[in-house]
């Protein structure tokens, strides 16, 4: 039973178990130029594209606030989260264990699950602190004169939030199975070595690797950065990361016996790959771009959403093919949301394509055949307008009248990086820093 | 005095293919300090740990108060104290102090009168880290003492403490006692033992090869020497 006297007792002991924790502090400290870095880097390309040199802008409608600003600048957090971060997450709990702490910490009235509540609420606390210069970037931008929509900002913070919350599942995960920090740190970043691995190879193979790639977490982010909310990332990041913290909790309990503490764990594994596994196939999405580059035009979606047979699209292109990744971009996305009943098969057998010109297989390179209620038409182009058309033929829907919908304008701006180096390379460590001092006056 | 509190039968564990404690049994009496005494690697931390639901037991149960007590009740009985401990180093012994008094309030002794009696009013700004080995072990007395579970389970007690503190904890854990909590102690000093307990257990290779005080050890021994010492009798039982 969760006692929240005894919660809020045990946040406070983790809080300061954070604080004085020199993981966490160089990580405060580092995370300011790191940010800082993206941030002005991103400004300065968005002020070229934006001609600065008093030329025209390249291409204003090509100029989103989310892809030139806000997706690099946050970019340095997903590389904090993957190298700096599994550190503070792993110390919460490897210090206790080697320091014979746990042994107390088990014998608590709170109980186990209560200690693992704590320890995340005092990792999501100080990890609020880390987001800071993010956030003073994101002020800074709108300073500058610079435009943002929110909720495509509230969806890629989102995005970063959940890949935080998986890190420190992961690594509080592998503290709880490893005998020490160092055997921890490398069974993290195992795991995610592993998953730019499945990425990798998933990217040459396509299939069902790649849906399953979908969601490891840089793939995942990646749906945020496109201003994409998928329910199925959304449950299946949420997922992950609960089942880390009830492996951690299976394992920190040393009093059961190991046989006991496996066969938690394979339940535990198997019914996270049910839940999973159905959040998975959740269609339901978002699309929270202010430039809906995640969506057909409106009338279109208003005629697609008419169709009520089933869909199967069988593509003759290879993974690594540019076409495959236009049209998986541009038109499979999209219509996956409009869609419920659409399948997808990925018929090329090679990785690139490029050897697929010879016998039959070889000669369908390139076919993209649509299958609705008995009716087949095939079709090689990868774009927009001429699949939709394509498919209003095949449904028997009239082609929709096209509706003037407000453009989206682009958001050219040649903006200077103000005050940036000042804040991010001198404050921000100088603040950290002083921060950590005070802390441990405090403490004492 | 003599109402079992807490009886242990038949525990045992085996690490791979050697058994460490092997059908472990005797009783513990309510308000009494009970020793548990034997040489290294008899098995007497394992024990502990078994007790406290630390580690798994192959095997046996515990009845507290005459009611089956399984591992997951134990910390409502019972609290175990572990040697060689260095918990939150980074802390100081102020704060770990009132994290336990804050814990287990109210406690039956303040922390304040606690860090008094134990000598650690002048370390309390200090951090854990930076404490010598007795001054440690005194802040897991202290913290120990804290707690409000009936049985306390402290795994050497002495250890790291010189003689002048090892008779003030010995007659501050003597008053505990006679203010109605029970004590278990693992001592590897018999000297200590047979100075403190009431009544001792002798562990040997996982076995419990005696129970009982020191004239009941005496005579079980079956010694010739009169007045023998916890010595003799733990040469001759094991």
């Amino acid at each position: 039973m969760l006692s929240p006297k005894l919660l809020a007792l045990l946040v406070a002991k983790e809080w300061r178990e954070l604080m004085a924790s020199r993981a966490y502090w160089l990580l405060l400290v580092f995370i300011g130029p790191l940010v800082g870095n993206s941030f002005i880097t991103a400004v300065n390309l968005y002020a070229e594209a934006s001609g600065i040199g008093g030329g025209a802008a390249a291409l204003a409608q090509g100029l989103t606030p989310l892809d030139g600003i806000l997706v690099p600048t946050w970019g340095a957090y997903d590389l904090a989260v993957t190298l700096l971060f599994p550190f503070v997450a792993i110390r919460l709990i490897s210090a206790e264990k080697e320091s014979g702490a746990w042994k107390l910490a088990l014998q608590l009235p709170a109980g186990l699950g209560t200690a693992i509540t704590a320890k995340v609420l005092a990792l999501l606390a100080g990890w609020a602190i880390v987001w800071l210069p993010g956030l003073i970037a994101v002020v800074m931008w709108k300073a500058y004169g610079g435009h943002i929509h929110l909720p495509e900002t509230w969806d890629l913070l989102l995005g970063h939030w959940l890949r935080m919350l998986l890190s420190a599942s992961v690594a509080m995960a592998a503290a709880a199975l490893a005998e020490s920090a160092a055997s921890a740190a490398i069974v993290t970043l195992s795991f995610t070595l592993g998953t730019w691995a499945l990425d990798f190879i998933a990217a040459g193979r396509g299939g069902w690797l790649a849906e399953v790639a979908a969601f490891t977490p840089t793939a995942a982010l990646r749906w945020f950065e496109q201003g994409l909310l998928r329910l199925s990332t959304l449950l299946v990041m949420l997922v992950l990361a609960l089942a880390g913290f009830a492996l951690a909790a299976i394992w920190l309990h040393q009093g059961r016996k190991l046989s006991a503490r496996w066969f938690k764990t394979a339940a535990l594994l198997a019914a996270s790959l049910a839940v999973i596994g159905s959040s998975a196939a959740v269609r339901a999405s978002w699309d929270l771009s202010e430039n809906r580059r995640n969506s057909f035009p409106l009338a279109d979606e208003t005629a697609l959403r008419q169709i009520h047979e089933p869909l199967r699209i069988t593509i003759n292109l290879a993974p690594e093919d540019p076409r495959l990744m236009d049209y998986e971009r541009n038109i499979l996305n999209k219509l996956k949301r409009i869609l419920p009943k659409l399948t997808a098969d990925f018929a090329a057998q090679s990785r690139t394509g490029l050897f697929e010109s010879g016998g039959a297989e070889g000669e369908r390179y390139g076919e993209i055949w649509y299958e609705m209620a008995g009716r087949k038409v095939m079709n090689r182009s990868t774009t927009e307008p001429i699949v939709l058309e394509q498919l209003y033929e095949l449904a028997g829907i009239p082609i929709p009248a096209k509706t003037e919908e407000s453009e989206f304008p682009g958001y050219p701006l040649a903006a200077h990086p103000k005050a940036a180096r000042l804040i991010f390379y001198a404050l921000w460590p100088l603040s950290a820093c002083l921060a950590w001092w005070l802390a441990r006056k405090f403490q004492e | 005095m003599n109402e079992p509190l807490l009886k242990v039968r038949r525990i045992s564990k085996r690490f791979a293919n050697r058994w460490v404690l092997r059908d472990v049994s005797f009783s513990v009496r309510q308000g009494e300090m009970l020793g548990l005494i034997g040489p290294n690697g008899a098995g007497k931390t394992t024990l502990f740990e078994c007790l406290a639901g630390l580690a798994p037991a192959d095997a046996g149960v515990l009845t507290f108060r005459g009611e089956l007590l399984p591992a997951a009740n134990r910390q409502r009985a019972l609290f175990y104290l572990p040697d060689g401990i260095s918990p939150w180093a980074a802390q100081t012994v102020r704060w770990a102090l009132s994290f336990f008094e804050q814990l287990y309030r109210p406690a039956q002794t303040s922390a304040a009168e606690l860090a008094k009696e134990l000598k650690l009013d002048h370390l309390l700004s200090s951090r854990v880290s930076s404490l010598s080995k007795g001054e440690r072990k005194r802040l897991l007395l202290a913290l120990g003492l804290l707690t409000p579970q009936p049985l306390l389970m402290l795994d050497e007690p002495f250890d790291g403490l010189d003689l002048r503190q090892t008779r003030d904890v010995m007659s501050l854990l003597r008053r505990h006692t006679e203010a109605g909590r029970t004590m278990l102690l693992s001592i590897h000093q018999l000297i200590d033992a047979a100075r403190v307990c009431d009544r001792l257990v002798l562990l040997s290779e996982g076995n419990v090869v005696g129970e009982g005080t020191i004239d009941e050890l005496r005579s079980y021994a079956n010694l010739e020497i009169p007045h023998a010492g916890l010595e003799e009798i733990f040469l001759a039982l094991t």
